[in-house]
């Protein structure tokens, strides 16, 4: 197996993050609350836990759960030292589906992970992938104590309209079930890269439920950018179909960070055989950034 | 023996806008101490403390996603309503999770404070404090203070004629604890806020005879309508931003298809308008008015030796009389002319700033028509982003609060003429306020992008 090589992009020279508006007017939140869910969060901690790094909150992409985390991460994180945990969203995973499922939303989810983040000892570093990059950002707005966030493979900040084109030419069909709000049959090339075999890529597509009509919607269409001031790492796969490099880079840019592409590997990043140089790269990241 | 802590800011309380300001803060990089009287966080949830004004039974009046801090939600698994013994759960929490126990002083008492421009010499800011803790007295000084006593502590007691001489018992609702104190009593409860109207509902269960007492007729809400709480609902009609007297009209509609006549039970019609005094939210109030288990009285006129006379001539012997009448705003261990205005009516600019200090802040002085934490969280938001001002650009951070001065007068009521009352003072619409709030945090950090650009 090879260790991928490192793309980067330069740091761009005006972080323009700050002069963004924040809401702290919820009105829907108040009129329409999210609707009360039995949770899963999963916890895989260290039996000598180093209490000077905070604890890591990972969050899943769509059709996904907290168990894609829990594949590899968490326990090589744990081993690391890391307090880790892994929130499924209302309707994925072992979380529990609410009424209308399919009219749940980013900020449904959003107060899915500030849910979880108050059954934390402290603030956690939020880590989304994907769909969870997009909930990410919105909760790291509202939730300014948290120390930094990681956006892996993550839906762009302005809209996700780049998927269109990209899933027309590769995979229409997936294109179609995802924005008809119906199960998806992706093939594996779409979300894993060529150095995944097709056995195990099956076996976590066989696991993948359904997802929100009006989450998935929202993730294509325009949205207004988070006032995110945390510190931020970007990640991405070089062959993602998904998310592309592009998109990754422009989503640092709009945060005034600094991306980082792994070459040759697709969507799924903690869940390709090269998941550890990625995870590797993340742990390092935050040591330097959060580790006092 | 003065300990010198001018990189510090100092958050007198550790109730729920103690707990915001002291996290808030902390979020930006400043020092703070937080000193608290009790030994346990939570303020006036604290029904413990010698100073909490809960009763057994109180519950939150404001829904739970109006009420909580906006970055640290109450559990999915707490009702849309909390029992006093969740709120302090949940503000324990809060404290646990941002560290603030860390942070805090227990069963540490401010005596005095004194600004160092008086003790140490002119052009000093900054504030020497005393404080009285469990190793005894000592004294610091602070590069700041943030006020954050509560303001629903000290009992506000009328005085009428014949008072003195009255043989029954006079409690102000400051000292009620629970029903018991009612129980087997002929029982006059005298004013509507929401505690009155608690209290005077417990009667109906538990004493022998109820009255109420209320100077004017006011507008009873619901906890629910539409299966929801009720708050939710309002805020929606809000949401439509329509005229004034439009939103007016349908809560007004709503009141006479839900309850209907006033009269009929008794009560006299209201005298102003929806919304032109603060909201009472009661849902059983009426339900025992209908059920004779509550008399509604008019003012008190004066006492006899047994009984209470009330203005429109009605005469009830009581035994006990239950003064629900609101507390004083009170600083007392700020010398009288820290703050602009007059005692108990501070003159604050966003109910926060001092336009004559930049190291003074009140914090939870304001008395919401919805929750009070979620404001609280962006008053302690637009202190830190003040002290941040402060410390790139003190000449900006003047500038800002001398500006202030001339706005100082500008109140968030949602455009509402509120009836003149001293329970008022602090009265702030959510919505109108929680944009003010919005515009001055994205007014003072713009001054600190220039002053960090220069």
């Amino acid at each position: 197996m090879t260790t991928p090589t490192l793309q980067e992009t330069s740091l761009p020279k005006t972080a323009a993050a700050s002069s963004r508006r924040e809401q702290v007017l919820r009105r829907l939140d108040w009129t329409f609350p999210a609707q009360p869910v039995d949770r899963e969060l999963i916890e895989v901690l260290p039996d000598d836990p180093d209490l000077a790094k905070p604890p890591l909150l990972f969050v899943h992409g769509a059709w996904h759960g907290a168990w894609c985390w829990q594949q590899h991460w968490m326990a090589a994180a744990a081993a690391q030292g890391w307090r880790t945990y892994a929130v499924s969203l209302r309707g994925h995973g072992g979380s529990s589906r609410p009424d209308r499922f399919e009219l749940a939303g980013l900020r449904h989810y959003q107060h899915d992970v500030l849910q979880s983040i108050t059954q934390l000892p402290s603030p956690p570093v939020l880590i989304g992938h994907s769909m969870g990059g997009a909930v990410v950002q919105g909760v790291l707005e509202r939730y300014r104590s948290a120390p930094a966030g990681v956006l892996l493979a993550s839906v762009p900040p302005r809209h996700g309209l780049g998927v269109v084109p990209s899933l027309l030419r590769h995979d229409p069909k997936m294109l179609a079930q995802a924005l008809a709000g119906r199960e998806v049959t992706p093939r594996t090339s779409t979300l894993y890269g060529p150095a995944m075999e097709e056995i195990e890529a099956q076996r976590h597509i066989e696991r993948m439920g359904d997802e929100a009509w009006l989450a998935t919607q929202q993730l294509v269409l325009p949205r207004r950018v988070p006032d995110v001031r945390a510190p931020l790492l970007v990640l991405g796969g070089e062959l993602d179909r998904l998310v592309s490099p592009h998109a990754v880079v422009r989503t640092a840019r709009t945060y005034g960070a600094r991306a980082r592409l792994f070459r040759g590997m697709g969507h799924q990043l903690m869940l390709e055989p090269d998941w550890k140089a990625v995870l590797d790269v993340t742990l390092s990241w935050l040591e330097d950034t959060v580790v006092r | 023996m003065t300990t010198d802590r001018t990189d510090r800011h100092l958050v007198i309380g550790a109730g729920s806008s103690g707990l915001a300001a002291a996290k808030s803060l902390r979020e930006r990089g400043f020092v703070v101490d937080v000193v608290e009287r009790e030994p346990e966080v939570g303020g006036n949830w604290n029904f413990a403390a010698e100073n909490s004004r809960v009763y057994a039974s109180t519950h939150m009046i404001s829904s739970k996603p109006f009420t909580q801090f906006p970055d640290f939600p109450m559990a999915d698994a707490d009702p849309d309503y909390l029992h006093h013994e969740q709120v302090l759960a949940y503000l324990q929490r809060y404290a646990r999770h941002f560290g603030l126990y860390d942070v805090i002083e227990f069963r540490t008492q401010v005596d005095a404070c004194r600004p160092l421009d008086t003790v140490v010499g002119p052009g000093r800011s900054g504030w020497e404090v005393e404080l009285t803790g469990p190793d005894g007295t000592e004294v610091r000084h602070y590069a700041s203070l943030v006020v954050a006593n509560g303001h629903n502590w000290s009992p506000k007691v009328p005085q009428y004629p014949g008072q003195d001489t009255f043989t029954g018992e006079i409690l102000h609702s400051a000292g009620y604890k629970s029903g018991d104190q009612l129980a087997g009593k002929r029982v006059v409860v005298v004013g509507a806020g929401n505690t009155g109207c608690d209290i005077v509902v417990e009667a109906a269960q538990r004493a022998v005879s109820a009255h109420h007492s209320t100077r004017r007729a006011y507008w009873y809400s619901p906890k629910y309508a539409m299966g929801r709480p009720s708050d939710q609902v309002s805020d929606l009609i809000f949401s439509l931003r329509l005229p004034l007297r439009a939103t007016q009209a349908i809560f007004a509609t709503t009141a006479k298809l839900v309850v209907g006549k006033y009269e009929r039970f008794g009560l006299p019609t209201p005298d102003h308008r929806f919304l032109e005094t603060h909201p009472i939210v009661n849902q059983q109030l009426l339900y025992y008015v209908g059920h004779g288990a509550i008399q509604p009285v008019a003012d008190i006129d004066h006492f006899e030796s047994d009984a209470v006379v009330f203005t429109d001539g009605t005469r009830v012997e009581a035994d006990l009389v239950v003064f629900a009448t609101g507390y004083l705003i009170r600083f007392p261990f700020l010398p009288d002319d820290a703050l602009p205005g007059q005692p108990g009516r501070p003159e604050l600019y966003r109910n926060v700033f001092s336009p004559d200090r930049d190291d003074l802040f009140v914090v939870g002085l304001i008395q919401p028509d919805s929750g009070q934490f979620c404001l609280v969280n962006w008053q302690a938001v637009m202190v830190a982003a003040f002290l941040e001002l402060q410390r790139d650009d003190p000449g900006a951070a003047r500038r800002y609060l001398d500006e202030a001065r001339d706005k100082i007068h500008e109140r968030a009521q949602g455009g509402v003429a509120l009836i003149d009352s001293t329970r008022h003072y602090v009265e702030v619409e959510h919505a109108d306020y929680i944009r003010v709030l919005q515009r001055e945090i994205r007014s003072i950090e713009g001054r600190a992008r220039r002053a960090v650009a220069v």
